[in-house]
C-alpha cells in the first residue's frame, strides 16, 4: 500500500509541470467548450429568456419542433444551399488548383489572389455583394444589360435568392479548397503519369484515371468541410436577405439566431442547434459512406 | 521542493485573479455619506449632452444625492443591454431609454419598480402627458413601471423639388392621392430604361423591427389609434390592416417602391426617393448632411374614407428605476427633476424629440422654440396623436410574423392582404399562446 503511495506520489510530482502547462487550455476547454455544451443539453428541456428562471418543459421544445414548418423550412434552405455550393466549390477549386499546379506564369501571384477572399471579413463582402447583385442598379445586372440580356433578380426572388448566396460563398471559400488540392495534387508521385504516358494514356484520361482517384481522400475532406462551413451559413443570408425572399434562404443558422438573440427562446434555439449538429452528422457519414464506396487507385 | 513552490506561486496568483472578481467594493456612499445613484441615458451624443447637463445641475443642488451619469454600454440594442444588466443585476438606479416594447420582459424578470407606488406619481404624470396617452402606458397588472418621457411620431417626410419637378401640386394624405404621386414621381428620367426617382422605398428583407415604419404606424393610422392588441387580446386582423398592406402591395406592385438594394447611401438624402417615413430624428440628420433640400413634414397617409385625425406610432422612449435600486425615493426625485419643464425644453433644444407633455403647444415656455423650428411643430401637434408600443410579451416574435407576411404579400403580391392578414393573426395568436 505504502509502496502505491510513493509511486503516485512520485508521478504528481514528475508531472505537475505537465499538468500547469495543459491547465490553460483545460480550463478553456471547460469553460468555452464542455460547459456551453452541457448547459445547451440542459437548455434543451427548458423554457428560457435569459432574464426569468428557467422552466421546465420536458419535450416541449421537440414537440413544437415537428411542426415548425420554418425548422423545415431552413433545414430545405440549407440543403438546397450544400446541393448547389459543394458541387461549385469541388469543380472550381479543382480546376483552379490543377492550373496553378502546372508551370504558369506569374503562378504565387495567382495563388495569393484566390486566397485573398478567405481573408477578407466575411460581412465586407457580402456588402461588396450586395452592391454587385443590386436588381436595379448592380454591376452584374449592368453588364448584362450592356450585352442585350434582362436583368436577374438575384437577391429579390426567392428561385434566385439561395443560388446566388451559393455563387458568393463559393467565391469567398474557394481559396481554401484550391490550397487543399494544390497539397493534394503535389503528393502524387510523378512515377504514376510518366508510366501512363509511357502506356499512351491522353492527359484527360491521366485526369480521370490517375488524378481524381488519388484525390480521393482530398474530396472527402473538402465535401465534410464544405458541408459543416454550409450548415454554418450565417453571414449572407443575415446582412444580405434577412432570410429572404418569402424565407428562401432561412438557413439553420440564421434561424437559430433568431430565436436566441431577437426573441431569447433560448431552450427552443439550443434544440434546433442539437437537432441541426445530429443532422449535419447523418449527412457527412452518408458522405463518407459514398465517396469511401469509390474505387482509390 | 521547487515544484511545490510553483505551485503555490501559480494558487497565489489564482487568488488574486479570484480575488479581482469580488462584487465587494466600498460604495462612493461609504466615502463621502451622500446618497449615489446611477442614470443611464442613451448612447447618442445630443441625449449625452443634454444627460450631462441636467445630471450637473443635479448634483450641484442636491449635494446629499449625487447622480454618476453613464451612457448606456453601446451594443446591437439598448434592451439586449437592459437584459443582461437585469440578469447580472448590474442596473442602474433610472435609464431614460426604455422601450415599451421590451417593458414585459424586464417587469417579468423583477426588473422595474411600479413607479404608482410613489403618492404623486398620479399628480406628477398626469399633469404633463395627457391621462388618455398615459393610460396606453399602464401594465396588464394596472401598475406603471415606465413613465412616458419623450415620442417620435413616424411622420412622412417629402421632397419638395422632386414632387414639384413631377407635377404633384398639393402633398398626398390619402392612398388614392399617394399612388397617384407615385405614378408620376416613379420614372426613368435618362431613357436608360430603369426608374431614376422612386415615390419611396423600404428596406424589402423581412427584419422585424422595419415593420414599426411602415406597417406599425400605417395600421395606427388606418384604425384611428388602435394598436395590435385591445384588452391583452389580438385585434389587428380587421379592415384597416388589409388596407394598410393592401397599400404597400400596390407600391410595389406599380413599381412606386423598389423591390432593390441602393448603393452609395440612403435614397432619400440622394433625392432618388420623394417620401421617407420618419421620426423628428431625420430632421437634424437632414439638416446636418444634405442641408440644401427642401422638404417638409406631413402625417402618414391613410384610406380613403378615413375620417378624424391621424393618428401614428411614436417611437417612445421612457423612464424606469430598475428593482436593484437601493434608493427609489430618491431615484424618484431623480426622475421628476429629469421631466420637469425647463428639461423638456432642453430636450427639444438639444435632441430635437418631442416630450411628451400635453402643453407643448400652449406652454409660453416652448413658444420660442417652435417659432424657431416651425418644421418641430408639425410633430409637436402629431404628439398628440400617437400611441406607444403594446405591453405584451413577444413582440419582436410578432413583428416578425407580420413581416413575413409583409414580404409575401406586400412586396411580392403573392398573398392577399385579406390572406395575409388572416395568417399574421393566427401566427401571433400561436406565439402568444406557446409563450403563455
Amino acid at each position: 500500500m505504502s509502496n502505491n503511495w510513493s509511486i503516485i506520489r512520485a508521478l504528481r510530482q514528475s508531472d505537475l509541470n505537465g499538468y500547469l502547462f495543459v491547465l490553460p487550455y483545460v480550463i478553456f476547454f471547460l469553460a468555452f467548450v464542455a460547459y456551453p455544451l452541457v448547459f445547451s443539453l440542459i437548455l434543451v428541456f427548458h423554457r428560457w429568456n435569459i432574464v426569468t428562471p428557467m422552466e421546465w418543459i420536458g419535450l416541449k421544445n421537440f414537440v413544437y419542433l415537428v411542426h415548425d414548418a420554418l425548422f423545415l423550412r431552413s433545414l430545405g434552405n440549407t440543403l438546397t444551399f450544400l446541393l448547389i455550393h459543394i458541387p461549385l466549390q469541388i469543380v472550381f477549386a479543382l480546376l483552379l488548383a490543377v492550373l496553378l499546379n502546372s508551370r504558369i506564369r506569374l503562378r504565387g501571384f495567382f495563388r495569393a489572389l484566390y486566397f485573398l477572399p478567405v481573408v477578407v471579413s466575411g460581412v465586407a463582402v457580402t456588402i461588396l455583394w450586395q452592391q454587385l447583385y443590386s436588381y436595379d442598379y448592380g454591376v452584374l445586372n449592368g453588364l448584362l444589360n450592356a450585352v442585350g440580356l434582362p436583368s436577374i433578380p438575384w437577391l429579390v426572388n426567392s428561385s434566385w435568392a439561395m443560388p446566388s448566396i451559393a455563387i458568393m460563398a463559393t467565391w469567398k471559400n474557394i481559396g481554401i479548397y484550391i490550397v487543399l488540392f494544390l497539397a493534394g495534387l503535389q503528393n502524387i508521385p510523378g512515377e504514376l503519369y510518366e508510366a501512363a504516358s509511357l502506356d499512351g494514356a491522353t492527359k484527360a484520361r491521366q485526369f480521370l484515371h490517375i488524378t481524381l482517384p488519388m484525390l480521393n481522400p482530398t474530396i472527402i475532406v473538402i465535401v465534410v468541410l464544405s458541408t459543416i462551413g454550409g450548415f454554418s451559413l450565417f453571414i449572407e443570408p443575415y446582412v444580405l436577405t434577412g432570410g429572404g425572399p418569402m424565407q428562401s434562404t432561412l438557413s439553420g443558422m440564421l434561424y437559430i439566431y433568431n430565436q436566441a438573440f431577437y426573441f431569447n427562446h433560448m431552450g427552443y434555439a439550443a434544440t434546433l442547434g442539437f437537432v441541426f449538429a445530429l443532422v449535419i452528422l447523418v449527412v457527412v457519414l452518408l458522405q463518407r459512406k459514398f465517396i469511401e464506396s469509390e474505387p482509390t487507385g | 521542493m521547487h515544484s511545490t513552490w510553483r505551485f503555490l506561486l501559480h494558487f497565489t496568483c489564482l487568488l488574486i485573479l479570484a480575488g479581482g472578481c469580488s462584487e465587494e467594493r466600498q460604495s462612493p456612499e461609504a466615502l463621502t455619506g451622500a446618497v449615489d445613484l446611477t442614470y443611464w441615458p442613451a448612447p447618442n451624443s445630443q441625449e449625452v449632452e443634454l444627460a450631462d447637463s441636467v445630471v450637473k445641475e443635479w448634483n450641484r443642488l442636491h449635494p446629499d444625492i449625487q447622480v454618476r451619469m453613464q451612457p448606456i454600454p453601446v451594443s446591437q440594442s439598448t434592451e439586449e443591454v437592459l437584459l443582461a444588466a437585469i440578469a447580472g443585476k448590474t442596473t442602474p438606479d433610472v435609464c431614460s431609454n426604455i422601450w415599451p416594447g421590451a417593458l414585459h420582459e424586464y417587469t417579468q424578470a423583477g426588473g422595474l419598480i411600479a413607479l404608482d407606488q410613489f403618492p404623486d406619481f398620479d399628480s406628477i404624470a398626469s399633469v404633463r402627458t395627457p391621462r388618455e396617452l398615459l393610460q396606453t402606458f399602464r401594465s396588464t397588472d394596472g401598475h406603471y413601471f415606465q413613465l412616458p418621457w419623450k415620442t417620435n411620431p413616424v411622420m412622412m417626410f417629402y421632397n419638395e423639388r422632386l414632387l414639384k419637378e413631377a407635377g404633384v401640386t398639393s402633398v398626398p394624405r390619402t392612398y388614392s392621392e399617394f399612388l397617384a404621386a407615385g405614378r408620376k414621381v416613379s420614372r426613368d428620367m435618362d431613357g436608360d430604361g430603369k426608374i431614376d426617382v422612386w415615390m419611396g422605398e423600404r428596406d424589402i428583407r423581412p427584419i422585424w423591427w422595419q415593420r414599426l415604419f411602415d406597417f406599425f404606424p400605417f395600421y395606427i393610422a388606418a384604425s384611428n389609434g388602435k394598436t395590435l392588441f385591445t384588452h391583452g387580446s389580438v385585434s389587428f386582423g380587421d379592415k384597416a390592416a388589409e388596407q394598410v398592406l393592401g397599400f404597400f402591395q400596390e407600391c410595389y406592385r406599380n413599381r412606386y417602391f423598389p423591390r432593390t438594394f441602393f448603393q452609395g447611401g440612403d435614397p432619400f438624402d440622394l433625392e432618388k426617393k420623394a417620401t421617407h417615413f420618419a421620426g423628428p430624428w431625420q430632421l437634424a440628420h437632414l439638416q446636418k448632411f444634405v442641408p440644401g433640400m427642401k422638404f417638409g413634414v406631413v402625417p402618414l397617409p391613410v384610406p380613403d374614407d378615413h375620417e378624424g385625425p391621424v393618428y401614428t406610432s411614436g417611437d417612445f422612449k421612457n423612464i424606469a428605476i430598475f428593482g436593484n435600486t437601493r434608493h427609489p425615493k430618491e431615484a424618484w426625485e431623480f426622475v421628476k427633476f429629469l421631466i420637469s419643464a425647463q428639461h423638456d425644453l432642453l430636450l427639444l433644444e438639444i435632441c430635437n424629440q418631442i416630450p411628451v407633455r400635453g402643453d407643448l403647444l400652449t406652454s409660453p415656455l416652448f413658444a420660442e422654440y417652435f417659432r424657431q423650428n416651425p418644421v418641430m411643430v408639425s410633430f409637436a401637434e402629431q404628439a398628440v396623436y400617437t400611441r406607444g408600443m403594446d405591453s405584451a410579451p413577444d413582440l419582436k416574435e410578432i413583428f416578425d410574423a407580420i413581416s413575413q407576411e409583409y414580404e409575401v404579400c406586400a412586396v411580392f403580391g403573392r398573398k392577399s392582404p385579406a390572406q395575409a392578414v388572416l395568417d399574421a393573426v393566427e401566427r401571433t395568436q400561436l406565439i402568444v399562446e406557446w409563450n403563455k
